[in-house]
C-alpha cells in the first residue's frame, strides 16, 4: 500500500515537473516575442505549484522589468538571488531594476574584522557549511585511522597533521553554519510595493511621521504589531510600516 | 375794611420800592438740549457793574472759547440801561445730564449767585448743512469709494479692490494727492497701474456723476479671520461753483481743498476646508491644469534632458510651490530653474509657473519619473481637486551599466553600486530552469545532519577494536595452526562429503582432511606421515588404542581405495567413521 502511494507520488511530481516544464518554455516563448504580461501570467501559474528555482523568479523579474513594474521586479530578483546568490546575471539584472528607485539610502559599512568576519560567514550556505563540516569529519576519521595504523614515522607524521587540520577545518564550518543559520533566521528582508510609503514613529497613522520611502527599496523587518511591521532600512534608521505595503521575500508559497 | 386796604398799599409800596432797587444777575444758554458734537454758548449778564467774577467750574466741559466779557451802556429816554455777559463757549466732553454750577459776582458789595443750570447732552447730531458753503458742496459733490469683489473669501482667493472718485456733473477736481495710500496687511497684493484717467458716466446714489478709477489692487488673502483693509486717504482740490457770477455772465469758481477717505473696511477671511483636503495640497487656490513634460525620451548616458513640472491656469500662482519632482536616485538632477510667467489683472494673476529641472543619466537602463500630483482648491465648485501626471520613462540607450561584478553580500542590494560593468546589458531570461522544491527542508540541523557528522568518529573506537583482536589472534601462532587445521579438516571433510559416491575424489579428500588434520594437532609435517609415526605420536597424546586403530584402518583403506572397488555403502560408512574418529581424537588428545 505505502509502496503504490511512493509510486503514485512520484508519478505524480514527475508529470508536475513536466507540466512546469511546459509552462517554462511556452512563458520563455512569450517573453521572447515582447508579450511580457502574458508571460507573467504564465510564469505565476508555474509559482502555484509546489516547485520554484532561480531561473523562474529571475525571469519573472526580467518580465516586470520590461513592463516597469518596479516593486516586483526587484521583488522576484531577491528572490532568485536569495535561491542562486552567487549568479553574476541576476545581480546585474537587479542593479538595472535598482536603478528605477527613487530612494538613496546611504549603507552603513561593515569594517574591519566584522567585514571580514561577515564575508566569510556569507560566503556559503548553511547547508554548504554543515557539508563541508561532515566532509572534514568524515576525512579526520580516515586520517586519524591511518596514523593509528601507519607503520611509518613519516606516513604517521603526514596523516596525523593533515587530520589536525581536517578537525579544525570541520569544527570552523560548523561554527560558521551556525553563525550563518543566526543570520538566515534573523535576516528577514521585504520589498516596500507601495509607490509612496510614510515611515511612522510608532505602529499607528496618527503618530509622527519619519521618513518616506519609495516603491522597491528593501527593508529588512525586525518585527511585526498588528497590522505593522518595524522594518530597518540600510542606514540603520528604524520605523513602522503598515503590512500591506511591503511583501515579505522569504515567504516562498 | 380799613385794615384791609392798609396792607394792600403796604405790599404796593414794597413792591414798587423793590423794582426800582432791582440789581440782576443771570446765566443764560444757548441751549438747555444739544448733540455731544455741538457746542455750547453760556452768558452769565448782570446790570450793574460788578467785581470778582467767578465762573463756576465747567467740569464736564471743555471751555472752547471765552471769557468774553461785553459792556453795553446806552440811554434811552433819560434811562439808562446797562449789560454786562462774561460768555463762554463750551464743548460737552460726554453724553448725559450736567449741571452748570453757580456764578458769583460782588455787585455794590453783595455777592449774588445765578441759578444752576441743567444741560442735556444727546448723541451726536447732524450738524445743520450750509448749503451755500463750498466746503460743504464740495463734500457732497465728491465721494471716494472702494468696491471690494468679495467680502468673504477663501484664504488665497482673488478678490480685488477698486478706487473709484465719483464727482458731480457741475464740480470739478483741479488737481489730488494721496495723503496715504492703502495698505493691505495680510494680504498678499498687486497694484494693478491705471494708465490712463477715462471719465465715465455713472449714477451715484440715483444722480448722475462722472467718476474715474484711481487705483486697482489684486488682493490674496494670507490669514483667515477678520482682516482689515487700511483705508485710502486722498487730498484734493475741488472746484465748486458758487452763486456769483462775473461781469461775462460765468460762474466764478471757487477751490475748495477737500480731503477725502475710503475703503477703511473688513474683510472675513474664510480658511479652506478641512474636510477632503489632500495631503498633497500646498495652498493653491483656483483653477490650473498640470502636467510633466521631458524633452527627450530616449538618450545616452552623460547627455542631459529637461523634465519640466508646470501648472498653468487663474489662481495664486506666484504664491505656492510647485510639486517637486521625484526621481530615481542613480540619476544626475540639478536644482530646478524656476520661472515664472504671470499676468496679473482684475481676475487675479493668469499665466503658468514652471520648475525645469535638468537631469544627466549615468547609466544606461530604464528611469521612471514617478506620477507626481498636484492639488488645489477649486473656487467654483469649493472643492479640492487633484491632478496627476503620467508615468514617463526615460530610456538610456547607450552607456555603462551600473551593475558591479563584485556584488556577494546579500545587503548589497539597497546601495547603489559603482560602475565596474562586466556585461552592459540587461540579461535576457534563463532557459534552464532547475526545479527544486519549495518546501526544502534544510539539511543543516536535520537528524541526518547531525548523524552523519557524529557516526564517523564511531568508527574510530570500533576500527581500533577490531584491530586489537585481530592482532591478537596474529600473536597466538600454535592456537592459529590449530584452528587453521580444524578449519582445513573441516573443509576436506566436507569436500570429502561433496565427492561421496565418487571413489577416487572421495578417498583423496578424506586422506587430505586426516593429514591436514595431524598437521594441525600433532604438529607434524607432511614429511613425517607414516602410519608408525602417527600410531606412537596419538599414542604419546593419550588417544586410547581402539580409536587409533580406527584412524589406521581408514588411512588405509583409503591408501587401498584407490585400487579396489568399492561400493557405495562402504564409502558411506568410512565417512561416517572417519568424523567420529577425528571426534575422539579430538577430545582424547592431550
Amino acid at each position: 500500500m505505502k509502496g503504490v502511494l511512493i509510486l503514485f507520488l512520484c508519478c505524480f511530481s514527475i508529470f508536475n515537473t513536466a507540466q512546469n516544464a511546459a509552462l517554462f518554455e511556452q512563458a520563455n516563448a512569450l517573453y521572447n516575442q515582447g508579450k511580457y504580461a502574458e508571460a507573467i501570467s504564465k510564469y505565476e501559474t508555474i509559482l502555484s505549484s509546489k516547485e520554484h528555482s532561480a531561473a523562474l523568479y529571475f525571469n519573472l523579474g526580467n518580465a516586470h522589468y520590461k513592463l516597469n513594474n518596479i516593486a516586483p521586479s526587484i521583488f522576484y530578483f531577491e528572490k532568485a538571488k536569495l535561491l542562486s546568490p552567487n549568479d553574476k546575471e541576476i545581480q546585474n539584472n537587479l542593479s538595472f531594476a535598482q536603478n528605477m528607485t527613487v530612494d538613496a539610502i546611504d549603507k552603513v559599512p561593515d569594517v574591519g574584522f566584522s567585514k571580514l568576519f561577515s564575508n566569510l560567514v556569507n560566503r556559503f550556505s548553511a547547508d554548504m557549511w554543515s557539508k563541508i563540516s561532515i566532509g572534514g569529519v568524515l576525512l579526520f576519521v580516515l586520517l586519524f585511522l591511518l596514523y593509528h595504523f601507519a607503520n611509518a614515522t613519516a606516513q604517521k607524521r603526514i596523516a596525523f597533521v593533515i587530520s589536525i587540520l581536517s578537525i579544525t577545518v570541520a569544527l570552523f564550518s560548523l561554527v560558521m553554519a551556525f553563525q550563518k543559520n543566526g543570520l538566515e533566521e534573523k535576516n528577514n528582508p521585504a520589498i516596500v510595493f507601495a509607490q509612496e510609503s510614510r515611515i511612522q514613529a510608532d505602529p499607528n497613522k496618527t503618530s509622527e511621521e519619519l521618513f518616506r520611502l519609495h516603491e522597491g527599496t528593501k527593508v529588512q523587518i525586525l518585527e511585526a504589531y498588528n497590522d505593522w511591521y518595524k522594518i530597518e532600512i540600510a542606514d540603520k534608521t528604524i520605523g513602522w510600516i503598515l503590512k500591506e505595503e511591503i511583501k515579505l521575500l522569504n515567504e516562498f508559497y | 375794611m380799613n385794615l384791609k386796604r392798609d396792607i394792600t398799599l403796604f405790599i404796593l409800596l414794597l413792591l414798587s420800592s423793590t423794582v426800582i432797587a432791582q440789581v440782576k444777575f443771570e446765566a443764560k444758554v444757548s441751549k438747555s438740549k444739544l448733540g455731544i458734537n455741538e457746542r455750547l454758548r453760556i452768558d452769565f449778564e448782570m446790570n450793574k457793574d460788578g467785581d470778582n467774577f467767578v465762573p463756576p467750574n465747567f467740569e464736564d466741559f471743555t471751555v472752547v472759547g471765552g471769557p468774553n466779557t461785553s459792556v453795553s451802556n446806552y440811554w434811552s429816554n433819560g434811562k439808562r440801561s446797562f449789560t454786562k455777559t462774561y460768555s463762554y463757549f463750551l464743548s460737552p466732553k460726554k453724553q448725559g445730564s450736567f449741571t452748570i454750577k453757580q456764578a458769583k459776582i460782588e455787585i455794590e458789595g453783595e455777592v449774588y449767585k445765578t441759578f444752576p443750570v441743567t444741560i442735556r447732552v444727546t448723541e451726536a447730531i447732524e450738524q445743520p448743512k450750509n448749503p451755500n458753503d463750498p466746503a460743504y458742496i464740495a463734500s457732497q459733490n465728491i465721494h471716494l469709494v472702494a468696491e471690494v469683489s468679495k467680502a468673504n473669501p477663501y484664504l488665497n482667493e482673488a478678490i480685488t479692490i477698486v478706487y473709484k472718485l465719483y464727482v458731480a456733473l457741475d464740480t470739478g477736481v483741479s488737481g489730488w494727492r494721496d495723503k496715504e495710500t492703502p495698505r493691505f496687511n495680510d494680504f498678499w497684493n498687486q497694484n494693478i497701474e491705471v494708465k490712463a484717467f477715462n471719465p465715465q458716466n455713472a449714477k451715484y446714489n440715483g444722480e448722475d456723476y462722472r467718476y474715474v478709477v484711481l487705483k486697482k489692487y489684486v488682493l490674496y488673502p494670507q490669514k483667515t479671520g477678520p482682516l482689515k483693509l487700511e483705508p485710502y486717504v486722498l487730498d484734493l482740490t475741488v472746484e465748486v461753483p458758487t452763486s456769483r457770477y462775473n461781469i461775462f455772465g460765468d460762474r466764478i469758481v471757487k477751490k475748495v481743498p477737500q480731503t477725502i477717505t475710503a475703503g477703511k473696511r473688513t474683510i472675513n477671511v474664510k480658511a479652506l476646508p478641512e474636510n477632503g483636503k489632500p495631503a498633497d495640497f500646498n495652498g493653491a487656490v483656483g483653477d490650473f491644469s498640470f502636467n510633466v513634460t521631458t524633452s527627450k525620451l530616449s538618450l545616452d548616458a552623460g547627455e542631459s534632458l529637461q523634465a519640466k513640472v508646470e501648472v498653468s491656469g487663474e489662481g495664486n500662482l506666484k504664491l505656492f510651490e510647485l510639486p517637486k519632482l521625484s526621481l530615481p536616485s542613480s540619476l544626475e538632477v540639478y536644482e530646478p530653474e524656476h520661472s515664472e510667467n504671470v499676468r496679473t489683472n482684475l481676475s487675479g494673476m493668469q499665466g503658468k509657473i514652471s520648475d525645469t529641472y535638468t537631469i544627466v543619466p549615468q547609466y544606461k537602463g530604464k528611469y521612471p519619473l514617478p506620477e507626481i500630483s498636484f492639488s488645489y482648491f477649486d473656487t467654483k465648485s469649493k472643492s479640492y481637486k487633484r491632478l496627476s501626471s503620467d508615468e514617463i520613462i526615460l530610456d538610456v540607450i547607450n552607456g555603462p551599466s551600473s551593475a558591479s561584478p563584485s556584488a556577494d553580500s546579500e545587503e548589497s542590494s539597497v546601495v547603489k553600486q559603482a560602475v565596474t560593468s562586466n556585461s552592459n546589458t540587461f540579461a535576457f531570461i534563463k532557459t534552464n530552469a532547475n526545479w527544486i522544491a519549495k518546501n526544502k527542508k534544510q539539511f543543516f540541523k536535520s537528524t541526518f545532519f547531525w548523524s552523519l557528522l557524529l557516526i564517523p568518529f564511531l568508527f574510530i573506537p570500533i576500527a581500533i577494536f577490531i584491530r586489537r583482536n585481530q592482532e591478537r589472534r596474529n600473536a597466538d601462532v600454535i592456537g592459529n595452526k590449530r584452528r587453521k587445521a580444524d578449519r582445513l579438516a573441516k573443509k576436506y571433510l566436507s569436500e570429502a562429503k561433496k565427492a561421496l559416491g565418487k571413489k577416487e575424489a572421495f578417498y583423496v579428500a578424506l586422506e587430505k582432511a586426516f593429514h591436514n588434520y595431524l598437521k594441525a594437532k600433532l604438529h607434524i609435517e607432511t614429511s613425517d606421515f607414516n602410519k608408525e609415526k602417527i600410531k606412537d605420536l596419538l599414542k604419546e597424546r593419550q588417544v586410547e588404542a581402539p580409536v587409533i586403530t580406527d584412524f589406521i584402518s581408514i588411512l588405509e583403506n583409503c591408501e587401498l581405495a584407490r585400487y579396489t572397488p568399492i561400493t557405495q555403502v562402504t564409502m558411506k560408512n568410512d565417512y561416517e567413521k572417519s568424523v567420529t574418529t577425528i571426534g575422539a581424537i579430538d577430545k582424547q588428545i592431550r
